[in-house]
């Protein structure tokens, strides 16, 4: 795997939506900040690879997942799909080609299913929308073949059914389903399993796991779960605030984290214990700033425990910090 | 699609069909007013078997202005003509011109406001700006600009889509009145819906605009635009009267409006002749109430939560 091609690599990637400011901005007429959601993110998925993203809420992954998918528009840096430059496509039909082969999964599966569709109408929807399939036999087969690969067993058991009549995890499947039926190369999931019960996780996880296996499908998980990113990814990278500030392998990152924000996430999660010599840095001040408001120098200091004088100055650079392990903190100078 | 599913889909669809019934039923409301509207369905569908055809100066069967009888239950006119005879036909009419216009105003209400509530920006600002100057513009004022001009192109004689000339201005005009207030109820629940994350899952698997339009939000308005299209309904007999009582309609095809017109005319509120201008009027007052009283029970039966509190 880590010589496999890039399946798609960010480069400073942004996304900033113009700002709303307040109404005292308003009223005063100042320029209200814009909302840096995602602020120069530098970021590669090789083929077949599964690189969980991990932050808290705010740091902007959801957005992330929306521009590679193409739901908004990047405002600057450059996104590119098995080499090919598509930052500034837009339009139904120029995305076609695309949409076939990027596809995504979503935190809430019942929002994102229309409540007036059967799980047959909504499995064959990107078949007929991209017009990949000539007639109703080949639909009927490719619907039943995802369904299988999702795990909604018998196939037809289902066709009809409507999402108000299926579990919380069946419905995430019908999503994974649809999302299969295209057969793509890459699948964004935003927090797939985080609104599901605990004991239905571990099953639609070992479902996309599998998948990667049989199909060599690459897939860009969001989480704010560190244990779950451990669990399901190859490699790991964490984002805050618009940034990403540290990449490396899934046991790197969880076991041997070198920035203090991801220690920080780490141990705020109970069950793992890692050797990193930081093991006793305190808990995180505050709460993660506004993405308007993001501050100067590294955009972590003013929760960071090991903070000094440069960290308010300057943004730290990407250091590389062992095979496949980057992290953007002044300490690793 | 296997046989025993699209047996279960259809078993499912009437589940849900009895369902609504049951709950729209539930209101009394909605009896009456499907009684009152099942009616004078009747009435307008076959007007010549019910009571002959349109009785004209020519063939008018009675007296003038003679109060209601075994003979006449209605009375006469001031010509002689039977009251019923008329108020049957005319019943035809009226249903005819409000129907056809809140189809008008249903199917260019919906277009405008499902594009301009999806689309926002530019689009809604415009479509907005020309949904409001057709929701402040006075019917009557909107019929006098247009009658010349239909008259003119068409000539008083001819007939148009099947409809004689000053009835095509009347249906013209009440579509073209009426259809921003569907266009208002459709951009703003189209506001909402576009939101949903349904929506963003169909971009992403390549569904286009109209598709979404049509099969994602579509679908969700109808119950709105279902319980809102009554009271279109209602408003358009309502302006069809109006419009026909200020003398826009056709003596040769007389609708409700028309013959309150006549009435006045003919002085039937001076002389006593009150069955001359209250039987078409209570049958406009009866029309108009049913289709609100079947627009509320939809409205509640869609949503109940709404109304939960008196
Ligand atoms: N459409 C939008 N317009 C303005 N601000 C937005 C929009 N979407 C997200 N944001 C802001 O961007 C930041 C990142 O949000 P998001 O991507 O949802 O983060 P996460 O998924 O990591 O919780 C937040 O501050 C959020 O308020
Ligand atoms: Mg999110």
């Amino acid at each position: 795997m880590p010589d496999a091609p890039d399946i798609l690599r960010l480069e400073n990637l942004q996304v900033h939506f113009p700002g709303r400011g307040g109404v005292l901005d308003h009223i005063l007429g100042r320029p209200s900040a814009a909302v840096r959601a995602v602020d120069g993110v530098d970021l590669a998925v090789r083929r077949g690879e599964i690189v969980a993203i991990v932050g808290e809420s705010g740091s902007g992954k959801s957005t992330l997942g929306r521009v590679i998918t193409k739901l908004i528009q990047p405002t600057g840096g450059r996104l590119l799909f098995d080499g090919d430059d598509v930052t500034s496509m837009k339009g139904f039909s120029a995305l076609r080609p695309y949409r076939h082969r990027v596809q995504m999964i979503f935190q809430d599966a019942y929002q994102a299913l229309n409540p007036r569709h059967t799980v047959f109408d909504i499995v064959a929807e990107p078949l007929r929308s991209l017009r990949l399939v000539t007639d109703h036999t080949q639909l009927t087969q490719r619907v039943r073949q995802s369904h299988a690969a999702a795990g909604l067993n018998p196939p037809e058991e289902f066709f009809a059914r409507f999402p108000h009549e299926l579990s919380g995890g069946q419905r995430q499947r019908v999503v994974i389903a649809g999302a299969l039926a295209v057969a793509p190369d890459l699948i964004v999931a935003d927090e797939p399993v985080s609104m599901l019960d605990v004991s239905i996780r571990a099953q639609i996880l070992q479902v996309l796991m599998d998948l990667r296996q049989q199909r060599n499908m690459a897939l860009l998980f969001i989480t704010h779960d560190l244990p779950v990113a451990w669990l399901i990814a190859d490699r790991i990278a964490v984002m805050y605030l618009g940034r990403v500030v540290e990449t490396g392998t899934a046991d790197d990152i969880t076991f041997r984290p070198r920035h203090p924000y991801t220690v920080a996430l780490r141990n705020a999660t109970p069950h793992v214990r890692g050797h990193s010599d930081r093991e006793k840095l305190p808990a995180l001040k505050g709460e993660i700033p506004s993405a308007a408001r993001i501050p100067n120098g590294c955009r972590f200091h003013p929760r960071c425990p090991l903070a000094f004088a440069r960290c308010r100055e300057d943004a730290p650079p990407t250091i590389e910090v062992g095979p496949e392990h980057t992290t953007a903190c002044w300490l690793m100078k | 699609m296997t046989k025993l599913t699209a047996e279960s889909r259809r078993h499912l669809r009437t589940q849900a069909i009895k369902s609504f019934l049951r709950r729209f039923l539930g209101h009394n409301g909605a009896w009456l007013g499907l009684l009152a509207l099942a009616f004078f369905l009747v009435l307008a569908a076959m007007p010549g078997a019910l009571v002959g055809p349109l009785q004209t100066a020519i063939t008018a069967t009675g007296d003038f202005l003679i109060p209601p009888s075994t003979q006449h239950l209605l009375g006469t006119d001031e010509i002689g003509r039977d009251v019923l005879n008329l108020i049957v036909h005319g019943a035809r009419t009226s249903l005819t011109i409000a129907l056809v216009s809140t189809v008008i105003s249903l199917i260019v209400g919906i277009t405008v406001g499902m594009t301009s509530g999806y689309y926002g920006g530019r689009i809604d600002a415009w479509l907005m700006r020309t949904t409001d100057f057709f929701f402040v513009i006075p019917s009557f004022v909107l019929a006098l600009v247009i009658t010349p001009v239909v008259l003119e192109v068409i000539g008083r004689g001819g007939d148009i889509l099947g409809f004689r000339p000053s009835l095509f201005v009347i249906i013209l005009v009440i579509g073209s009145t009426s259809w921003a207030f569907v266009a208002r109820i459709v951009r703003s629940q189209t506001l909402s819906l576009r939101e949903r994350q349904f929506v963003e899952r169909a971009r992403v698997v390549g569904t286009n605009d109209l598709n979404i339009m049509v099969h994602h939000l579509l679908p969700l308005l109808v119950p709105q635009v279902a319980a809102n299209g009554a009271l279109v309904v209602a408003n358009a007999i309502y302006t069809e009267t109006a419009l026909s009582f200020l003398g826009l309609g056709d003596p040769l095809q007389p609708s409700w409006g028309t013959l309150l017109s006549l009435a006045e005319r003919a002085g039937a509120a001076s002389s006593g002749a009150w069955w001359y201008f209250g039987a078409p009027g209570l049958c406009v007052l009866i029309v108009s109430l049913g289709f609100v009283l079947v627009g509320n029970a939809l409205d509640d039966t869609f949503n109940p939560r709404r109304r939960a509190i008196p």
